[in-house]
């Protein structure tokens, strides 16, 4: 096995750590998109070790972290319906919302369920038929198979009392939002190789062309990161920005075909706000028209719950890398895990709950950047 | 729910009309749905779970490897999600 041998060894990384430092004749910046990625830069050090060839700024790829507070709200207004048990993913739980978050709504006599995969949401309404089923449908492109494959199960078998709050982002709309700003500062990509199990990487060959920017799939451990910057150092350095794919042993050019299709039987694209960033123009996957009568949001008239995000949390900032989160002035102050202010504190992807559970929190010590 | 967990696929059942299966992760068994790579695998083979939906095969040494490093990363707690150790 070639990997084995190789991913395991720290002269590896070393080795790609000096390649980078050769390549690079300036500093770079990059942006690695999903959050397992984050996790593991944080917590390895990479972006220290690397900060004089490359600045990693990081992106907005937790869904945690991006699932916007009025959705949040809607969850927790539903979870306290005496007839609605709410099922979620269990890194839902503790995300604020604008005044509490599941699990005290759970405290106070609300039925909040963690699930392990949508399939047990549906099987619980049907056990459960005196009782409305809502399930919380958040995720990227990686949870999307499986959410849609929930309703689309639910339709065919007839499951009434079962329907979906929906919160689903989209990758290349948000890398669209980013280089568009006018501070954008970005220069590469990482993509995240597991949206990109499914999804292939075809949407992402007109990114790179027509605003010039090389964009790497790449895989979430520590050496498939060092190697996805050393190829888009390479490109940057060589004038070139193509895709390329650095997670060739997950990684298809067309991606998963069957679970696209059921994506695209069930879903469609729609604007959808990203906490913190706001309203990114088609970016989000909502039901088909088809799918009506499983949509939450139409069955229990959601749409007069709209919410301000509260102005301290710098999330926004941190999700468009114009901000390190320990530079936040609630950061270790009044925000921690425990207590967290802002979504991208709740998650282990979330970047200021990485730079705090790997000790970002020092300023003597933090990586101050510019 | 992002980085999905590899584990090896113990049984295979097609009655309900989509390819389900129990996938063994560790010694942590759950029921997922292989219906996304069902004419790729068979029983003894290993795949990438997200949120209990297989989306890609991989082989032995690759999820052995891949599983080691979420758990160093205590990346795992997905699988307790739902089975009464976090109700
Ligand atoms: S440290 Fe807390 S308050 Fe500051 S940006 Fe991060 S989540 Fe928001």
């Amino acid at each position: 096995m070639r990997y084995l041998s190789e991913y395991r060894d720290p002269k590896v990384a070393r080795a790609l750590v000096d390649e980078i430092a050769q390549t690079a004749t300036r500093r770079w910046t990059l942006m690695e998109v999903c959050g397992g990625q984050t996790h593991t830069i944080v917590r390895q050090g990479l972006d220290e070790v690397l900060s004089s060839s490359v600045e990693m700024i990081h992106g907005p790829g937790c869904p945690v972290c991006v699932t916007p507070l009025e959705q949040i709200d809607r969850a927790l207004h539903l979870a306290s319906r005496p007839d609605v048990i709410f099922a979620s993913f269990g890194d839902m739980l503790r995300v604020p919302g604008s005044e509490c978050d599941l699990l005290q709504v759970r405290a106070r006599g609300g039925t909040v369920k963690v699930v392990y995969s949508p399939l047990d949401a549906l099987e619980l309404a049907r056990r459960t038929p005196n009782k409305e089923v809502v399930f919380f449908a958040v995720g990227f492109e990686t949870t999307a198979p499986a959410n849609a494959m929930a309703v689309w199960r639910a339709k065919e078998l007839g499951v009434e009392n079962f329907s979906v709050l929906v919160s689903h982002v989209t990758v290349p709309p948000a890398i669209v939002a980013l280089l568009e700003s006018p501070d954008n500062r970005v220069q590469a990509f990482l993509a995240a190789g597991h949206v990109c199990t499914v999804m292939g990487w075809e949407e992402y060959e007109p990114l790179a062309a027509k605003y010039a920017v090389p964009i790497v799939v790449t895989g979430f451990e520590p050496v498939d990161i060092l190697e996805g910057i050393l190829m888009a150092v390479r490109q940057l350095e060589e004038g070139r920005h193509e895709v390329e794919n650095q997670y060739v042993r997950s990684v298809r050019h067309e991606g998963n075909r069957p679970a696209q299709d059921v994506i695209g039987r069930v879903f469609q694209l729609v604007d959808r706000q990203w906490r913190g960033i706001g309203m990114i123009p088609m970016s989000g996957l909502g039901l088909k028209p088809e799918f009506a009568d499983f949509d939450a949001e139409l069955k229990f008239g959601l749409g007069g719950i709209t919410a301000i995000e509260p102005p301290e949390c710098r999330a926004g900032d941190v999700l468009r890398g114009r901000l390190k989160p320990h530079d936040c002035p609630e950061f270790g102050v009044r925000c921690t895990p425990e207590n967290p202010l802002g979504a991208p504190m709740v998650s282990s992807e979330g970047a200021c709950a990485a730079y705090y559970n790997y000790g970002r929190y020092d300023p003597a010590t933090a990586d101050r950047e510019a | 729910m992002c980085l999905g967990i590899p584990g090896k696929i113990v049984e295979i059942d097609n009655a309900s009309g989509i390819t389900m299966g129990v996938v063994d992760f560790g010694g942590v068994r759950r029921e997922v749905c292989l219906e996304y790579i069902a004419d790729q695998v068979d029983i003894g083979d290993y795949a990438v779970i997200h949120v209990g939906f297989a989306i890609s095969k991989v082989d032995e040494e690759e999820a052995k490897k891949a599983f080691e490093i979420l758990q160093q990363m205590s990346e795992l707690e997905e699988l307790q999600w739902g089975s009464g150790e976090v109700p």
